[in-house]
């Protein structure tokens, strides 16, 4: 049985390592998909360099790269273009290349034999590839079977999220809310089930998760509505094609979804565990143990959301700070949306504690009637 | 009155109903938090130090803040603290590597167009400053994580007091199962939340697939999400293998 065992073990990780090199060699030798010319870097001579200060006294190297590229699809398939490029020591919106790296450019001249363009920029897709089968390596070895499942629970929800803000998009009046509430039912009641079989327990976790969710966004539209927005940036959203409160109030949705549906499978799990061991224990002690878990975990789950949140910024207050913008002006305009996220979902998160040890003791109670 | 304000509040009454005195500790963490988080920004604009190494120092701190302050200075707290400080190590040597070369520092084309009024030649090492962002991402995870398996493994520990390294690491791994899915899970939809926006505006514009996945703004999010997961699981062994080890050797009961 052991070698059996063994066997099926190898078979899986040749498995893996299988999908990984197909896709690796995929991605890298997928120039005939794109419509985009694309060019290898061969040859990468520097021309000039210069310092630069800017008005802010912000001292920077400027440096002026001559490339010469292979094409590599369309009818210029093999030809040679000269490349102008234009980086800095800091890189904050331009890069510098090398010779081996792969860069979508435009066609500019096209003179018999010498062709001559611009770099639009690099192509990304190797290195995304690359970071997802890390990550899901990482999972698999530590949490095997159960990294699976979370995996795909994860492939599916994107693939559904997809799908729906298709439908979104593609049609004129259909309310975003409605949209984020079906999405945000379907990813907790498929996320658990997933995760932890269909059973009194799950169900039990589904609803205190809901709940938890739905009532931190009430409190989150409601402190909006009364204080009429103040102090929120919304053209801090750089990427709005629509109204930007309704995105962002769904934004808010499903962004306290996780962190209530940790809180909630984790208390929910915990009485149901000890209930198990012990049948004896008295509501009122499952309730304290509920509590005390939930006072365990709600400080560090704040922060988890807290950091995910507030990290994202840290380039552009950098960007804003050192255009010499006011510190209390750069923090309003770069973070009062992702604090406002990280306090709404930290309110799901403290409201489900309670939540999820009412439903989690109501159903044990109603067991116990039943026995 | 401010949103934040108002919102703040009413996630400091709620921590202190439900949580008592650890939910107000938990409530000031946040702030002494975002205070590390300000002055590790600020410190990060002098051009003469290395933000990655500002960034370690500061994880440091916040480690020590959401370990030490929250949960008490115990034997607990410090194996999880000295497992989050191995674990950032090797997560910074690993992404190092990648950001590099994957370019996806500084600002996507998308974004320029917005500040155009902006200086973005600034002496500042961007390509440094994304990896400094992924770890900060990751740290709230990384030491959640860590408090989590240590304290429960203290708790088997403590009701199997002969078991040996090999057995307390296994059970270490199983807690660390449990906590896996539901960690991703916080961590994917609170991105999921903050580009909401971003999925619609790509739909919007018609960007093709291509050109979303090879799009600075979009390739730079997906990749921090995908190692920002990644250091919040690989913290699970360390954690698990650092408390059967000193378990063992230093709590003989």
């Amino acid at each position: 049985m052991n070698i059996q065992w063994k066997k099926k073990t190898i078979f899986i990780y040749g498995m893996i390592l299988f999908c990984i090199l197909v896709s690796i060699l995929f991605v890298q030798n997928n120039f005939y998909l794109y419509e985009q010319p694309i060019a290898k870097v061969v040859e990468a001579t520097m021309t000039d360099e210069k310092e630069t200060i800017d008005s802010f006294e912000n001292k920077d190297q400027l440096f002026q790269q001559q490339l010469v590229g292979e094409i590599k699809n369309g009818e210029q398939q093999g030809q040679q273009i000269l490349l102008e490029n234009q980086y800095s020591l800091s890189g904050a919106a331009d890069h510098e290349f090398q010779v081996g790296d792969i860069v979508f450019v435009t066609i500019q001249r096209n003179e018999e034999t010498n062709l001559a363009g611009s770099i639009d920029g690099p192509k990304r897709d190797i290195y995304v590839v690359i970071a997802a089968w890390f990550f899901i390596l990482i999972v698999l070895l530590i949490g095997r079977k159960s990294g699976l499942f979370s995996i795909i629970s994860l492939v599916v929800n994107v693939l559904v999220l997809i799908i729906a803000m298709n439908y979104y998009t593609s049609l004129e009046d259909v309310d975003l809310w409605l949209i984020c509430g079906g999405l945000v039912i379907f990813f907790t009641v498929f996320s658990l089930l997933l995760v932890s079989g269909n059973n009194e327990k799950t169900h039990a976790a589904i609803i205190a998760t809901l709940a938890g969710t739905f009532s931190s966004l009430v409190i989150a539209y409601a402190v909006i509505a009364l204080t009429a927005g103040e102090g929120l940036r919304y053209e801090e959203m750089a990427f709005i094609t629509r109204n930007p409160q309704s995105i962002f109030l769904a934004s808010l949705l499903v962004g306290s979804l996780g962190a209530a549906m940790d809180i909630a499978i984790t208390i929910t799990s915990s009485l149901y565990e000890l209930n198990d061991k012990n049948n004896a224990i008295s509501l009122k002690d499952l309730k304290t143990s509920g509590r005390e878990i939930g006072k365990d975990i709600m400080g560090t789950m704040a922060n988890v959301l807290f950091f995910a949140y507030v990290s994202g910024s840290i380039p552009m207050i950098l960007l804003y700070l050192k255009n010499g913008m006011a510190v209390n002006y750069t923090l309003t305009m770069n973070l009062s949306l992702e604090l406002t996220r990280a306090l709404v979902g930290s309110i799901g998160i403290v409201m489900t504690i309670p939540i999820s040890i009412y439903t989690a003791t109501y159903f044990i109670r109603k067991r116990r009637a039943v026995k | 009155m401010n949103v934040l304000i108002l919102l703040a509040l009413i996630l400091f009454v709620l921590m202190k109903v439900v949580g008592g005195e650890k939910g107000t500790r938990s409530f000031t963490a946040l702030f002494f938090n975002f205070g590390i988080i300000l002055m590790t920004v600020i410190l990060m604009t002098d051009q003469a130090i290395n933000p990655i190494f500002i960034t370690i120092i500061a994880c440091t701190l916040i480690s020590c803040v959401n370990l030490f302050y929250i949960n008490r200075f115990n034997f607990k707290s410090v194996t999880a603290f000295v497992s989050t400080i191995i674990t950032l190590v090797l997560l910074i040597m690993v992404i190092f590597i990648i950001v590099d070369r994957s370019k996806i520092q500084g600002f996507g084309i998308e974004e320029i167009e917005e500040l155009l009024s902006f200086s973005f030649y600034l002496g500042i090492d961007f390509g440094k400053i994304a990896i400094c962002t992924i770890i900060m991402g990751t740290i709230g995870a990384v030491t959640d994580t860590a408090i989590s398996i240590s304290s429960a493994m203290n708790e088997i520990y403590l009701h199997n007091p002969t078991l040996d390294r090999y057995h307390l690491f296994k059970s270490g791994m199983n807690v660390g199962k449990d906590i896996l899915g539901t960690t991703t899970n916080t961590l994917f939809f609170a991105f999921i939340g903050g580009y909401l926006a971003l999925i619609i505006w790509f739909k919007d514009l018609g960007y093709s697939f291509g050109e979303v996945v090879n799009s600075k703004v979009f390739s730079s999010e997906v990749i921090s999400i995908f190692y920002t997961g990644a250091g919040a699981i690989l913290i699970i062994p360390i954690t698990a293998g650092l408390t059967a080890y000193s378990l063992v050797k230093y709590k003989k009961i």
